[in-house]
């Protein structure tokens, strides 16, 4: 399979570098859907020049991006281009590695399953196949490389396309099952921006099942191995954060990244929820508003946990989705993330109820995006509500693909147990119905 | 007889007494005269007359001001010594029916425009900032004399003010206010820059006599149309221009000034009672206390007009040609010096071949050390230090 990838990821460099020398390139960048206040590379710029003139890069509200990332640059601002190409290339190997390994578990724990007869009689249709699975990592890496969001996200020299890359190593580390680089990746992540907190839990819930830990309250070992991951991760990101203080000898990056990302100051329209609400909201509601949005991001995790724990990758897949649809300042790339792993539950397709209407809605959002805004900033005949119509559509569309994914993946499951014909007690077809 | 020759001699003792009588009735008519000559301090007269309402619906408070302008110029005072602010033009406003008149009486009886108007502050440049400008004198070098003040310490001048008020304050515009304050203070500014002898203050809004209770500085008289929560109230509309033409208490006033000319005597008592409240609805109001004069010897003339005295003489002066002491001093050359290239007084040459100073960032060493090392750390940690002898 290396020689399919190689060939893969040279067209994606190829794309990207066709893009790069353009004339595309100075217009994608500018697009609001592309780089928000926190991934724009204009900022990454702004800040090392602050840096070069030797004012601190914080100040001014310009510069919101890790110190980290200020060291990264800082030697390779010349090769910004090759970066993110290297950055996507990446991501992509690393999802093709982490995917692999995971259709092996996920095949293994299946087999198991069938031996131990926990599956209903006629449910042979449902079962993955090796042949059907052997491509699931080409295609999701392929997904990731060829998707046009990620495509332009790279062209505008996002970092966006980082913060992915540190979330598709720390996806390899927990299916490769090594709870400490999985800890360092997360708290790196974390750190680059906050809402992969969330991502703690399927991690977690994932290495237990690995290591074959039941989930149960009482059991001891359960809470021995929490605590150890949760210490890893804690002392890897107090750790991190600390080293990021010796940078510049100051803390001034903790209320500059995370205080910008948790009271959302900023409101350039995004493919958000955010911008639009707080933009017209009275100063003294915005406190009780602001909390009330940054919980959205982080209510799902405790209630998916309780349902999905037996299915920890797919449970980290709907998590993703939930943190780029209601993060703070949302850009394609972070679809991007979450659209790459849609080949891995291709065996849904058959119960996705919403194929067609999810496909339009993303299709004619994403070309409305350009559209409404030039109406609305350069021509002035729209105003901000068409262009949040068209955010929220887009946003309704991720939620219903999560949605329906979701249901999908449980009903493939009550199916495998209990068989693809449901009878009632008295022998009439029964429905299944998602309450 | 003895008594014929005591009787004449009382005779011209009574005639040396009466004219001695006469003598000193007709010193003090010259001594009264002369008293009269220098009664009032003033040498001449200025007025500041100010309209502060826009749009066609203030119409009256434009013929207001315009009626006063219009007065105070038949009694004398020239159009270099007027200052008129008209905040918004209805003569020439296309909602006027009339154009280029401004009429003051219904069936159109009074054209308060005419032909001669001077408007020296016109629509939006009547603002509280040019006026307490124009009263203070601070005023930018380049302002055209017929925008200026330039009364001096033996000026009397008038100042009439209208739009709408309130409580306090008197609105410019639509968009700013004057306070009572302000004014106050303005008026103080002249009175300490002796840009005034006597200062009369009317002022036709609603409460206007709240704008003179703050007044401090001396020689100000102040007559106010109304009283603190009155209003002063329109006087009629004329139902073919479609708008009210003017307002009471001016209405009354210019009434009452038209009787006045030149040479009449009538004071400042008499201006007191225009327009009382049975006429004007809202009860007029007026303050004294800090003249110094009497009001009864005030004459509506000292202020409204500008009543020259004239003196008339036959004696012939001589000037003095002593002109001796002045020389004319011509300036002693200076060296003549070599006229300087402009490119040679700048340092051109060095301006474009300097490099910008580059401060350079560097990560500090400690941060580079400790990433690495956690970095190496992390892998050694990962893939087990069996590794380490193949690094070493």
């Amino acid at each position: 399979m290396a020689a399919p990838l190689a060939l893969l990821l040279l067209a994606a460099v190829t794309v990207r570098a066709a893009l790069f020398r353009s004339s595309l390139a100075a217009f994608i960048a500018e697009r609001v859907e592309v780089a928000s206040p926190l991934s724009a590379w204009k900022r990454v710029v702004e800040g090392l020049a602050l840096l070069d003139l030797g004012v601190s890069p914080y100040s001014g509200a310009v510069f919101h991006e890790t110190p980290l990332i200020i060291y990264l640059f800082h030697f390779l601002i010349e090769y910004a281009e090759l970066v993110f190409m290297i950055t996507d290339a990446l991501t992509a190997v690393a999802l093709y590695l982490a995917i692999q390994d995971f259709n092996k578990v996920v095949f293994k724990k299946q087999k198991l399953l069938i031996e131990l007869d926990k599956y209903a009689p006629d449910v042979a249709e449902l079962i993955q196949t090796p042949l059907e699975m052997h491509y699931i990592p080409l295609k999701v890496a392929l997904f990731y490389l060829m998707n046009p969001y990620t495509v332009m996200s790279c062209v505008a020299k996002s970092t966006c396309a980082i913060n992915n890359t540190v979330t598709a190593f720390f996806i390899l580390a927990t299916i490769k099952g090594s709870a400490f680089l999985s800890a360092v990746f997360l708290a790196l992540a974390t750190y680059q921006s906050l809402y992969p907190l969330t991502l703690f839990a399927p991690a977690l819930l994932y290495l237990l099942q690995r290591q074959f830990i039941p989930v149960k309250p009482r059991s001891k070992s359960f809470w021995l191995f929490t605590l150890q991951y949760a210490a890893l991760y804690l002392c890897s990101l107090v750790v991190i954060v600390c080293l990021s203080f010796f940078l510049l000898n100051s803390w001034d990056f903790i209320p500059a990244v995370y205080g910008f990302i948790l009271s959302v100051p900023d409101l350039t329209p995004n493919v958000g929820l955010f911008w639009y609400f707080f933009a017209e909201m009275f100063e003294h509601f915005s406190l009780f508003f602001v909390c009330v949005f940054q919980i959205n991001v982080f209510f799902y995790t405790v209630p998916l946990a309780i349902k999905l724990k037996e299915h920890p990758m797919f449970f980290m897949f709907v998590q993703i989705a939930v943190i780029s649809i209601f993060k703070s300042y949302p850009t394609v790339g972070d679809v991007a993330l979450y659209m790459a792993f849609l080949p891995v539950w291709s065996h849904l397709y058959r119960f996705l109820r919403n194929v067609f209407v999810l496909s339009c809605i993303l299709v004619v959002c994403s070309v409305l995006f350009p559209v409404l805004w030039h109406l609305w900033i350069y021509a002035g005949s729209a105003n901000s509500n068409f262009y949040y119509a068209i955010t929220l559509a887009f946003n309704v569309g991720q939620i219903l693909l999560v949605s329906d994914y979701f249901y999908a993946f449980l009903r493939r499951e009550y199916y495998l147990t209990h068989g693809l014909h449901l009878t009632r007690p008295d022998g009439t077809e029964a429905v299944l119905v998602l309450k | 007889m003895a008594a014929t020759v005591p009787a004449g001699g009382r005779v011209r003792g009574a005639a040396a007494l009466l004219l001695g009588c006469c003598a000193a009735a007709l010193a003090s008519g010259v001594q009264d005269q002369a008293e009269q000559f220098f009664r009032s301090g003033h040498t001449n007269n200025w007025a500041v007359l100010v309209c502060t309402s826009r749009f066609w619906f203030n119409y009256r408070h434009v013929a207001n001001t315009l009626s006063v302008y219009r007065s105070v110029k038949r009694l004398g005072i020239p159009d270099s010594h007027i200052v008129l602010m008209l905040a918004d033009d209805m003569a020439c406003n296309p909602r006027n029916p009339k154009p280029a008149t401004v009429f003051s009486h219904k069936n159109m009886e009074l054209n308060v425009y005419g032909d001669d108007v001077e408007v020296d502050y016109r629509s939006y440049e009547v603002t509280v900032e040019n006026f307490l400008r124009v009263l203070t004198g601070r005023i930018p070098p380049s302002t055209p004399r017929s925008k200026r003040l330039l009364s001096d310490d033996r000026s009397n001048i008038l100042i009439y003010m209208t739009g709408h008020g309130g409580n306090g304050f008197l609105k410019f515009q639509d968009s700013e206010e004057i306070t009572n304050v302000e004014l106050a203070d303005a008026f103080e500014q002249m009175w300490q820059k002796r840009r005034y002898n006597e200062l009369l203050f009317i002022i036709d809004t609603c409460q206007g006599a709240s704008m003179y209770e703050r007044f401090y500085s001396p020689n100000i008289m102040a007559l106010a149309s109304s009283q603190v929560g009155e209003d002063s109230l329109s006087h009629q509309p004329d139902l073919g221009i479609g708008v009210h033409l003017m307002d009471r208490y001016t209405f009354y006033v210019l009434e009452f000034l038209e009787e006045i000319h030149p040479a009449s005597q009538t004071n400042m008592n008499d201006l007191f009672q225009v327009c009382p409240k049975s006429l004007c609805v809202s009860t007029p109001g007026h303050r004294t206390d800090l003249f110094q004069r009497d009001p009864q010897n005030v004459l509506i003339t000292d202020f409204f007009g500008s009543v020259r005295k004239v003196e008339i003489t036959t004696e012939t002066l001589s000037l003095d040609s002593d002109l001796a002491g002045f020389e004319s001093k011509l300036p002693v050359d200076e060296l003549a010096t070599e006229p300087l290239k402009y490119a040679e007084q700048l340092p051109v040459a060095q301006i474009i071949h300097q490099k910008p100073k580059q401060k350079d960032w560097h990560p500090p060493g400690g941060f580079i050390l400790g990433l690495w090392a956690l970095i190496i750390m992390v892998f050694f940690k990962t893939y087990g230090i069996k590794h380490m002898k193949h690094v070493f």
